[in-house]
């Protein structure tokens, strides 16, 4: 952080100085030139910034102030202070909704960039048909989650489910996936894992071509077998994209609603009830908006908390 | 920079300016003379929808010169979330159709006011329990123009291989019939205990078939895990465990297709829809389907509602409002929404006809129907029972024990509503 803003600083000074004659006046045309080009360059950000603005940092402000009321859908609110965060401390179902997204993240993550890394690897080796896989690959990230977790509820159905029949031929099972508290988030975890690794690996792959060549040549030519390669080489130079590919991954897997909405309905006995769902419900279906944006803020202060671990750690790299 | 946030602000001056202009406009379009109207698809077809209640606008104002009438179209979904928003910001219609449950929320809001006015010397007429479902305080908030109902629907082919030739009406009945049912591969009785599944198809009627109730009489506190309660649960968790309710159960949520019920995987349901019965005609096989009585234990009772008519209290034609209720509420207008749309008649001396051969069991389940007790945080409480009710099937908890957590759940939950 600190040192991208000093070499941002850094970066015009040479041009006073390359200006001949005396500083004071010679500095003086230079900065109306400068401030004109600012001034050109705000109004082409003009329109993201005001979307931004109006759509996402005001929203976010206005969610800031509710979580301090006790707002009613008629319009009626009243200020209550730190009350909601109060009884947020003590309700059970937000530490067990936290405890499942947690533990969600536990599942998820290292899942997808396993996947997508795994993927990533073999693509950049395989030269034959790797557009057409690149493609197989990332399609299911660019499908419904919604359509994607009908599947795959079908798939893990205790009665009739395409995994309960293959492992009925090898006698086994059956197996009920999303009826299981132990096996409801792994199942529900490898769905949305398989649905969105596909851009993880594209972004991998990117990062895996941007190695130069000649390093791993070297390192072939010193003898590396392919997995000390892999291990020394690669995944060291691969480590600021693998940071980044982990913080986008925790993030999703913080905000993880739709598939269980659709797969399970939080069930069995909340065992798959994260904290969005129960943000949904508080605010959705309970009309509790303040304890709702309460909820919401938390999460975020959550997310924050986590990108700025993360972006510490992918800084002290480069 | 001052006269620059000025440049700034005439624009934005100017568009707030135009914008509470147009607002006014809208306002000012609507004479008093008009009526709006919030209606929900009941007749599932989206084109019969739009072309019955384009109808009843023209029938109106012919029978009507000099009111008009505009029924806007609304989709069920986020129904809630809506109307409190239009009630909150005054631009609420002047009529909407109205569950039971949800009359005392608005109520609550202060959003209705008392409509005994438009069906003044017709009062007797309808089923005492579709007005005592919409009446608060001695004042009927909306009026009823149809009524649902749900019963009992068997597989008689399931049943006929189990070598059952009663179909279980009783929960004794049931119990006797699990064990036949499993030898031959099929599970008894359907339920759906998915969080997102409504309670009022599936826990509470065996709760009231049990003799319990939801609420004590004053509704301040949850009365659903007394011995009643304990007995159905019990019910329940005891043909689970036996293999007699799918074990999809968890994860289900009601719906006849491509369910353990349409898949001809269980016997029989207890809150099954002339839709669902008119579905399983079609995909058993006629012979197949048997509709009976809503299922008895202690009481013999299902899950049936009104829809209603209500005015909103801000309603600028009081007198417009209450002549279209009393318009909608007349035989022939519930002749003919029944007729569209598959729903039965809350009118006792009003009878829909019907040329399907399930309508007649349906009609006969009416007197049985129990609209389920009024609360304001009715669907809250249902989100705190079913993950228990979870609990009890996946053996975690005992009933008693899965109650008793839902029911000090539910009494934090009504203790924060006073």
């Amino acid at each position: 952080m600190t040192a991208g803003t000093a070499g941002e600083r850094t970066a015009p000074t040479p041009e006073p100085v390359a200006v001949p004659g005396p500083p004071l006046p010679a500095g003086r045309p230079a900065r109306p030139v400068r401030r004109r080009e600012a001034r050109v360059g705000l109004l082409f950000v003009a329109p993201m910034l005001l979307l931004f603005v109006v759509f996402r940092f005001g929203p976010t402000i206005g969610a800031a102030f509710l979580s301090l009321t006790d707002y009613r859908l008629s319009g009626d609110w009243r200020f209550i202070g730190a009350e909601n965060y109060a009884r947020l401390l003590q309700d059970d179902l937000f530490w067990s909704s936290l405890g499942v997204t947690a533990l969600y993240t536990l599942f998820f993550v290292p899942l997808t960039v396993g996947l997508s890394l795994g993927t990533a690897l073999l693509l950049h080796r395989t030269v034959w048909l790797r557009g057409f896989f690149r493609g197989v690959f990332f399609l299911p990230y660019v499908t419904s989650i919604v359509l994607a977790a009908v599947i795959w509820k079908w798939i893990y159905d205790v009665e009739d489910g395409l995994l309960n029949a293959v492992l009925g031929v090898l006698s086994l099972g059956p197996v009920d996936f999303l009826g299981d508290e132990r096996l409801v988030l792994p199942a529900i975890a490898a769905t949305s894992a398989w649905k969105g690794f596909g851009y993880s690996m594209l972004i991998l792959l990117a990062g895996l071509q941007s190695i130069p060549r000649e390093v791993t040549e070297a390192a072939v030519i010193d003898g590396a077998t392919g997995w000390r390669r892999l291990r020394w080489v690669t995944l060291p130079l691969l480590r600021p994209v693998l940071f980044f590919v982990l913080v986008i991954e925790a993030i999703g897997a913080f905000q993880v609603f739709d598939a269980m909405y659709v797969m399970t309905a939080g069930g069995p006995v909340r065992a798959s009830y994260p904290l969005v769902y129960f943000l949904y419900d508080t605010g959705f279906k309970f009309f509790d908006f303040g304890y709702a944006s309460a909820l919401g803020l938390v999460l975020f202060l959550v997310v924050l908390v986590f990108s700025l671990i993360q972006r510490r750690l992918i800084g002290r790299d480069e | 920079m001052t006269t620059g946030s000025k440049r700034a602000l005439a624009p934005l001056a100017l568009l707030t300016a135009a914008s509470l202009l147009a607002g006014c406009g809208g306002d000012g379009g609507s004479e008093a003379n008009d009526v709006t109207v919030w209606m929900y698809p009941v007749i599932a077809d989206p084109k019969a929808n739009s072309a019955y209640w384009d109808q009843v606008e023209k029938d109106f104002e012919t029978a009507h010169p000099g009111t008009t009438v505009t029924i806007e179209e609304q989709p069920w979904e986020n129904r809630d979330e809506k109307l409190a928003t239009a009630f909150g910001s005054g631009k609420g219609p002047d009529v909407v159709l109205l569950n039971p449950d949800q009359v005392p929320q608005y109520l609550g809001n202060g959003a209705l006011r008392p409509v005994d006015k438009a069906v003044e010397g017709i009062k007797e007429s309808f089923l005492p329990n579709a007005l005592d479902a919409l009446t608060h305080d001695g004042k009927l908030y909306a009026v009823p123009i149809y009524h649902t109902v749900t019963t009992t629907l068997y597989n008689k082919r399931l049943l006929d291989r189990a070598g059952i030739d009663k179909p279980p009406a009783t929960w004794d009945e049931v119990k006797a019939a699990a064990p036949k049912l499993k030898r031959v591969g099929a599970a008894t009785l359907d339920y759906s205990a998915s969080n997102e599944a409504t309670l009022n198809l599936n826990f509470y009627p065996l709760l009231w078939q049990a003799g319990g109730t939801v609420f004590s009489e004053d509704g301040k506190k949850a009365a659903f895990n007394g011995p009643e309660g304990v007995a159905a649960l019990t019910f329940l968790t005891d043909l689970y465990k036996a293999g007699a309710v799918p074990r999809s159960a968890l994860t289900n949520t009601n719906i006849f297709a491509d369910h353990p019920l349409g898949k001809q995987q269980v016997a029989m349901g207890f809150s099954s829809t002339l839709a669902d019965a008119d579905l399983a005609r079609k995909t058993w096989g006629a012979g197949n389907v048997v509709v009976g009585k809503p299922l008895r234990n202690a009481e013999q009772v299902s899950f049936g509602v009104p829809g209603g008519l209500g005015v909103n209290a801000k309603a600028r034609n009081v007198a417009g409002a209450e002549k279209f209720l009393a318009f909608m509420a007349g035989p022939a207008r519930i002749q003919s929404l029944g007729k569209a749309s598959g729903f039965l008649s809350p009118r006792t001396d009003v009878t829909v006809p019907s040329d399907d051969p399930h309508a007649k069991r349906f009609q006969e389940a009416l007197p049985f129907a129990y609209p389920g007790e009024p609360s304001p945080v009715a669907r809250q409480l249902m989100a705190l029972i079913a993950p228990e009710i979870q609990a009890a099937l996946t053996g975690r908890k005992s009933p008693r024990e899965a109650l008793d957590a839902a029911a000090a759940q539910a009494d934090d939950l009504l203790a924060r509503q006073r």
